[in-house]
Protein backbone atom coordinates (compact mmCIF):
# COMPACT_ATOMS: atom_id res chain seq x y z
CA UNK A 1 0.00 0.00 0.00
CA UNK A 2 1.19 3.61 -0.43
CA UNK A 3 1.24 6.31 1.59
CA UNK A 4 -2.50 7.54 1.33
CA UNK A 5 -3.72 4.04 1.47
CA UNK A 6 -2.31 3.17 4.75
CA UNK A 7 -2.99 6.96 6.55
CA UNK A 8 -6.56 6.21 5.39
CA UNK A 9 -7.32 2.91 6.43
CA UNK A 10 -5.59 3.89 10.12
CA UNK A 11 -7.53 6.63 10.32
CA UNK A 12 -10.70 4.91 9.12
CA UNK A 13 -10.25 2.47 11.72
CA UNK A 14 -9.11 4.58 14.81
CA UNK A 15 -10.40 7.90 14.29
CA UNK A 16 -9.91 10.31 16.64
CA UNK A 17 -7.46 8.58 18.28
CA UNK A 18 -5.03 8.96 15.29
CA UNK A 19 -3.14 12.13 14.05
CA UNK A 20 -1.43 12.35 10.68
CA UNK A 21 1.95 13.95 10.91
CA UNK A 22 2.45 15.95 7.08
CA UNK A 23 5.99 15.45 5.94
CA UNK A 24 8.11 15.03 2.37
CA UNK A 25 9.02 11.48 3.30
CA UNK A 26 7.85 8.23 1.54
CA UNK A 27 6.80 6.42 4.53
CA UNK A 28 3.72 7.67 6.70
CA UNK A 29 3.93 9.29 9.70
CA UNK A 30 1.09 8.51 12.32
CA UNK A 31 1.00 10.08 16.19
CA UNK A 32 -0.79 7.77 18.11
CA UNK A 33 -2.60 8.54 21.37
CA UNK A 34 -0.91 6.69 24.31
CA UNK A 35 -4.66 4.66 25.49
CA UNK A 36 -5.14 3.21 22.27
CA UNK A 37 -0.91 2.74 21.28
CA UNK A 38 -0.95 -1.13 21.60
CA UNK A 39 -4.20 -1.43 20.01
CA UNK A 40 -3.04 0.09 17.35
CA UNK A 41 0.26 -1.80 17.26
CA UNK A 42 -1.52 -5.32 17.19
CA UNK A 43 -3.90 -4.11 14.44
CA UNK A 44 -0.32 -2.85 12.49
CA UNK A 45 0.90 -6.02 12.87
CA UNK A 46 -2.19 -8.43 12.49
CA UNK A 47 -3.70 -6.95 9.34
CA UNK A 48 -3.23 -8.78 6.26
CA UNK A 49 -2.85 -5.30 4.45
CA UNK A 50 -0.74 -3.63 6.75
CA UNK A 51 1.26 -6.99 8.06
CA UNK A 52 3.91 -4.57 9.58
CA UNK A 53 5.75 -7.88 11.17
CA UNK A 54 9.09 -6.26 11.54
CA UNK A 55 10.15 -3.46 14.24
CA UNK A 56 12.84 -1.81 13.14
CA UNK A 57 13.84 0.25 15.67
CA UNK A 58 12.26 1.97 18.62
CA UNK A 59 13.56 4.88 20.42
CA UNK A 60 13.15 7.62 22.77
CA UNK A 61 12.97 11.48 22.18
CA UNK A 62 13.39 14.09 24.96
CA UNK A 63 12.08 17.57 22.81
CA UNK A 64 14.19 20.91 24.21
CA UNK A 65 10.22 22.01 25.43
CA UNK A 66 10.44 18.63 28.06
CA UNK A 67 7.90 16.52 25.64
CA UNK A 68 8.49 12.95 25.87
CA UNK A 69 8.06 10.81 22.71
CA UNK A 70 8.55 7.35 21.70
CA UNK A 71 9.27 6.66 17.98
CA UNK A 72 8.65 3.11 16.09
CA UNK A 73 10.20 2.35 12.72
CA UNK A 74 7.81 -0.82 11.07
CA UNK A 75 8.57 -2.49 8.05
CA UNK A 76 6.87 -4.92 5.97
CA UNK A 77 8.67 -7.96 4.51
CA UNK A 78 5.67 -8.93 2.42
CA UNK A 79 4.29 -5.48 1.22
CA UNK A 80 7.83 -3.43 1.19
CA UNK A 81 6.51 -0.34 2.80
CA UNK A 82 7.35 1.11 5.90
CA UNK A 83 5.78 3.12 8.54
CA UNK A 84 6.96 5.60 11.70
CA UNK A 85 4.70 5.25 14.84
CA UNK A 86 5.12 7.89 17.62
CA UNK A 87 3.30 8.25 21.07
CA UNK A 88 3.45 10.94 22.95
CA UNK A 89 4.34 10.49 26.44
CA UNK A 90 2.87 12.85 29.81
CA UNK A 91 5.32 15.49 30.32
CA UNK A 92 6.20 14.95 34.24
CA UNK A 93 6.15 10.95 34.72
CA UNK A 94 6.80 9.42 30.86
CA UNK A 95 5.68 6.05 31.16
CA UNK A 96 3.67 3.78 28.01
CA UNK A 97 2.53 0.43 27.97
CA UNK A 98 5.34 -2.21 26.68
CA UNK A 99 5.26 -3.48 23.12
CA UNK A 100 6.66 -6.73 23.71
CA UNK A 101 3.60 -8.12 23.49
CA UNK A 102 3.23 -7.60 20.12
CA UNK A 103 7.02 -7.31 18.88
CA UNK A 104 9.74 -9.27 20.81
CA UNK A 105 12.05 -7.09 19.08
CA UNK A 106 10.95 -4.24 22.01
CA UNK A 107 12.67 -6.08 25.00
CA UNK A 108 16.44 -4.09 24.38
CA UNK A 109 15.38 -0.84 22.76
CA UNK A 110 12.89 0.00 25.36
CA UNK A 111 15.56 -1.00 27.69
CA UNK A 112 17.78 1.14 26.27
CA UNK A 113 14.84 3.98 26.46
CA UNK A 114 14.10 3.27 30.00
CA UNK A 115 17.67 3.74 30.98
CA UNK A 116 18.95 6.74 28.83
CA UNK A 117 15.50 8.45 28.41
CA UNK A 118 14.00 7.60 32.09
CA UNK A 119 10.64 6.16 30.05
CA UNK A 120 9.16 3.62 32.19
CA UNK A 121 7.57 0.89 29.90
CA UNK A 122 4.67 -1.16 32.17
CA UNK A 123 4.47 -4.66 31.75
CA UNK A 124 8.37 -5.08 30.44
CA UNK A 125 9.40 -8.58 30.93
CA UNK A 126 12.88 -7.77 32.01
CA UNK A 127 13.38 -3.91 32.99
CA UNK A 128 17.20 -4.03 33.85
CA UNK A 129 19.90 -1.28 32.58
CA UNK A 130 21.26 -2.53 29.21
CA UNK A 131 24.38 -0.41 28.49
CA UNK A 132 25.54 1.80 31.13
CA UNK A 133 27.81 0.85 33.36
CA UNK A 134 26.96 -1.00 36.71
CA UNK A 135 27.05 1.34 39.59
CA UNK A 136 25.88 4.29 37.16
CA UNK A 137 23.82 6.39 39.30
CA UNK A 138 23.79 9.75 37.23
CA UNK A 139 20.50 10.06 36.14
CA UNK A 140 19.34 9.68 32.24
CA UNK A 141 22.21 10.75 30.64
CA UNK A 142 20.31 11.20 27.05
CA UNK A 143 17.68 14.79 28.84
CA UNK A 144 18.26 17.68 28.08
CA UNK A 145 20.39 19.49 30.37
CA UNK A 146 21.74 16.51 31.67
CA UNK A 147 25.14 17.35 33.25
CA UNK A 148 27.67 14.33 35.05
CA UNK A 149 30.77 13.51 35.81
CA UNK A 150 33.64 14.18 33.11
CA UNK A 151 30.71 15.81 30.84
CA UNK A 152 31.98 18.90 28.94
CA UNK A 153 29.67 20.59 26.75
CA UNK A 154 30.06 21.84 23.84
CA UNK A 155 31.03 25.59 23.56
CA UNK A 156 28.98 28.06 21.92
CA UNK A 157 30.62 28.47 18.79
CA UNK A 158 28.75 31.80 18.07
CA UNK A 159 30.37 33.47 20.41
CA UNK A 160 33.59 33.10 19.53
CA UNK A 161 36.55 31.58 21.86
CA UNK A 162 39.91 30.08 21.62
CA UNK A 163 38.44 26.51 21.08
CA UNK B 1 61.01 -8.24 40.09
CA UNK B 2 63.76 -10.17 39.56
CA UNK B 3 67.58 -10.04 40.27
CA UNK B 4 68.23 -8.44 36.88
CA UNK B 5 66.67 -5.74 37.88
CA UNK B 6 68.88 -5.36 41.77
CA UNK B 7 71.83 -6.75 39.85
CA UNK B 8 73.59 -3.83 38.07
CA UNK B 9 72.92 -1.52 41.23
CA UNK B 10 75.65 -3.67 43.08
CA UNK B 11 78.05 -4.21 40.06
CA UNK B 12 78.25 -0.86 39.15
CA UNK B 13 80.37 -0.53 42.52
CA UNK B 14 83.05 -2.71 41.48
CA UNK B 15 85.41 -1.09 39.18
CA UNK B 16 84.81 -2.27 35.25
CA UNK B 17 81.27 -3.33 36.31
CA UNK B 18 79.61 -0.67 34.44
CA UNK B 19 80.81 -2.43 31.07
CA UNK B 20 79.09 -5.50 32.35
CA UNK B 21 75.49 -2.74 33.12
CA UNK B 22 75.60 -1.54 29.71
CA UNK B 23 75.92 -4.54 27.88
CA UNK B 24 73.54 -6.30 29.34
CA UNK B 25 71.41 -2.98 29.12
CA UNK B 26 71.79 -3.00 25.19
CA UNK B 27 71.25 -6.89 25.38
CA UNK B 28 67.71 -6.40 27.20
CA UNK B 29 66.71 -3.54 25.35
CA UNK B 30 67.50 -5.14 21.81
CA UNK B 31 65.21 -7.94 22.99
CA UNK B 32 62.86 -6.38 24.53
CA UNK B 33 61.94 -3.65 21.22
CA UNK B 34 62.74 -6.49 19.00
CA UNK B 35 60.08 -8.61 20.09
CA UNK B 36 56.93 -6.97 21.14
CA UNK B 37 54.16 -8.88 21.26
CA UNK B 38 51.18 -6.81 21.34
CA UNK B 39 47.50 -6.87 23.00
CA UNK B 40 44.92 -8.01 20.18
CA UNK B 41 42.65 -4.91 21.14
CA UNK B 42 39.85 -3.03 19.14
CA UNK B 43 37.48 -0.84 20.42
CA UNK B 44 36.53 1.03 17.86
CA UNK B 45 37.09 1.88 14.16
CA UNK B 46 41.15 2.58 14.67
CA UNK B 47 40.66 -1.09 14.88
CA UNK B 48 40.84 -1.24 11.35
CA UNK B 49 43.64 0.09 10.57
CA UNK B 50 45.42 -1.44 13.18
CA UNK B 51 44.36 -5.03 11.36
CA UNK B 52 45.38 -3.42 7.95
CA UNK B 53 48.95 -2.98 9.30
CA UNK B 54 48.64 -5.88 10.96
CA UNK B 55 48.09 -7.04 7.26
CA UNK B 56 50.54 -8.46 4.57
CA UNK B 57 51.08 -4.94 3.05
CA UNK B 58 52.69 -2.86 6.04
CA UNK B 59 52.92 -5.95 8.13
CA UNK B 60 53.89 -5.74 11.44
CA UNK B 61 55.90 -8.89 11.62
CA UNK B 62 58.97 -7.18 10.22
CA UNK B 63 59.20 -5.32 13.55
CA UNK B 64 58.72 -8.73 15.31
CA UNK B 65 55.39 -7.82 16.34
CA UNK B 66 52.60 -10.45 16.21
CA UNK B 67 49.43 -10.13 18.07
CA UNK B 68 49.00 -12.35 21.47
CA UNK B 69 45.02 -13.23 22.30
CA UNK B 70 46.11 -13.04 25.78
CA UNK B 71 47.64 -10.06 28.24
CA UNK B 72 50.02 -12.49 30.10
CA UNK B 73 51.85 -12.78 26.55
CA UNK B 74 51.78 -9.59 25.67
CA UNK B 75 54.47 -6.71 26.19
CA UNK B 76 52.66 -4.12 24.25
CA UNK B 77 49.26 -2.96 24.62
CA UNK B 78 48.08 -1.14 22.16
CA UNK B 79 44.38 0.77 22.73
CA UNK B 80 42.60 1.15 19.05
CA UNK B 81 39.86 3.10 19.41
CA UNK B 82 37.19 4.69 21.77
CA UNK B 83 37.34 3.71 25.40
CA UNK B 84 34.23 3.84 27.16
CA UNK B 85 34.08 4.28 31.23
CA UNK B 86 32.68 1.00 30.69
CA UNK B 87 35.76 -0.55 29.14
CA UNK B 88 38.28 1.58 31.15
CA UNK B 89 37.60 -0.54 33.92
CA UNK B 90 38.51 -3.47 31.47
CA UNK B 91 41.53 -1.83 30.11
CA UNK B 92 42.63 -1.63 33.43
CA UNK B 93 42.06 -4.89 34.66
CA UNK B 94 44.08 -6.29 31.26
CA UNK B 95 46.48 -3.65 31.66
CA UNK B 96 47.20 -5.37 35.49
CA UNK B 97 47.26 -8.29 34.37
CA UNK B 98 50.12 -7.75 31.57
CA UNK B 99 53.69 -8.95 32.91
CA UNK B 100 56.08 -6.24 33.43
CA UNK B 101 58.02 -5.05 30.93
CA UNK B 102 55.20 -3.69 29.62
CA UNK B 103 53.88 -0.56 27.08
CA UNK B 104 51.37 1.23 25.86
CA UNK B 105 50.45 3.11 22.36
CA UNK B 106 47.33 5.00 22.20
CA UNK B 107 46.28 4.92 18.57
CA UNK B 108 43.46 7.80 17.25
CA UNK B 109 42.07 10.96 19.09
CA UNK B 110 39.74 8.75 20.89
CA UNK B 111 42.43 6.63 22.76
CA UNK B 112 44.49 10.06 23.24
CA UNK B 113 41.86 12.49 24.34
CA UNK B 114 37.79 11.64 23.86
CA UNK B 115 39.01 12.62 20.02
CA UNK B 116 35.29 13.65 18.41
CA UNK B 117 33.75 12.35 21.52
CA UNK B 118 35.00 15.16 23.90
CA UNK B 119 32.44 17.00 23.71
CA UNK B 120 28.98 16.26 25.01
CA UNK B 121 29.07 12.66 25.86
CA UNK B 122 28.38 11.05 28.74
CA UNK B 123 29.91 7.67 27.89
CA UNK B 124 33.22 7.77 26.83
CA UNK B 125 36.45 8.39 28.51
CA UNK B 126 38.25 11.23 27.86
CA UNK B 127 41.55 9.62 27.15
CA UNK B 128 42.88 6.15 28.10
CA UNK B 129 45.77 7.60 30.01
CA UNK B 130 43.18 8.12 33.13
CA UNK B 131 43.41 4.72 33.85
CA UNK B 132 46.79 3.33 32.60
CA UNK B 133 50.41 5.44 31.63
CA UNK B 134 50.46 6.03 28.08
CA UNK B 135 53.91 5.59 26.42
CA UNK B 136 53.08 6.62 23.04
CA UNK B 137 50.37 8.76 21.36
CA UNK B 138 49.11 8.51 17.97
CA UNK B 139 46.96 11.68 16.60
CA UNK B 140 44.41 11.08 13.95
CA UNK B 141 41.16 9.90 13.38
CA UNK B 142 41.78 7.34 12.38
CA UNK B 143 45.98 7.36 11.47
CA UNK B 144 47.07 6.15 8.74
CA UNK B 145 49.12 2.77 8.90
CA UNK B 146 52.07 4.81 8.09
CA UNK B 147 51.74 6.30 11.64
CA UNK B 148 51.13 3.96 13.60
CA UNK B 149 54.08 1.92 12.28
CA UNK B 150 55.73 4.94 13.17
CA UNK B 151 54.28 5.01 17.02
CA UNK B 152 55.69 1.93 16.35
CA UNK B 153 59.04 2.94 15.62
CA UNK B 154 59.12 5.59 18.48
CA UNK B 155 58.01 2.83 21.11
CA UNK B 156 61.53 1.07 19.82
CA UNK B 157 63.39 4.03 20.44
CA UNK B 158 62.44 4.76 23.65
CA UNK B 159 62.84 1.29 25.15
CA UNK B 160 66.22 1.41 23.35
CA UNK B 161 66.96 4.82 25.55
CA UNK B 162 65.71 2.79 28.58
CA UNK B 163 68.10 2.13 31.67
CA UNK B 164 68.90 -0.72 33.43
CA UNK B 165 68.60 1.78 36.95
CA UNK B 166 65.02 2.80 35.90
CA UNK B 167 63.25 -0.70 36.52
CA UNK B 168 65.06 -0.93 39.58
CA UNK B 169 61.95 -1.03 42.33
CA UNK B 170 63.90 -0.46 45.23
CA UNK B 171 66.91 2.15 44.20
CA UNK B 172 67.78 3.07 47.70
CA UNK B 173 68.99 -0.19 49.16
CA UNK B 174 72.22 1.12 47.06
S1 LIG C 1 39.97 8.22 16.65
FE1 LIG C 1 38.44 8.28 15.01
S2 LIG C 1 38.84 6.40 13.85
FE2 LIG C 1 39.82 6.14 15.83
S3 LIG C 1 38.33 5.11 17.13
FE3 LIG C 1 38.07 7.32 17.44
S4 LIG C 1 36.47 7.90 16.01
FE4 LIG C 1 37.24 5.91 15.34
Amino acid sequence: MNKEQIENKITQKFGSAIEIQKTKNPEPFIYVSIEKYIEVCEFLKTDPDMCFEYLFQLGGVHYPDDRFEIALTLSSHKHKHELVLKVKLPHDNPKAPTATTVWEAANWYEREAMELFGIQFEGHPDPRPLLLYDDWNYGYPMRKGWTGPDFIPMPDKTKGGDD
Amino acid sequence: MGIIEKAPLYIEKFPGGSVVTTSLESALNWSRASSQWYLLFGLACCAIEMMATGASRYDFDRLGMFFRASPRQADLMMVCGTVTHKMGKRVKILYDQMAEPKYVLAMGGCATNGGPFYYDCYSVLKGVDKVIPVDVYIPGCPPRPESLLQGCLKMREKIYSQKLKDFASDSKMV
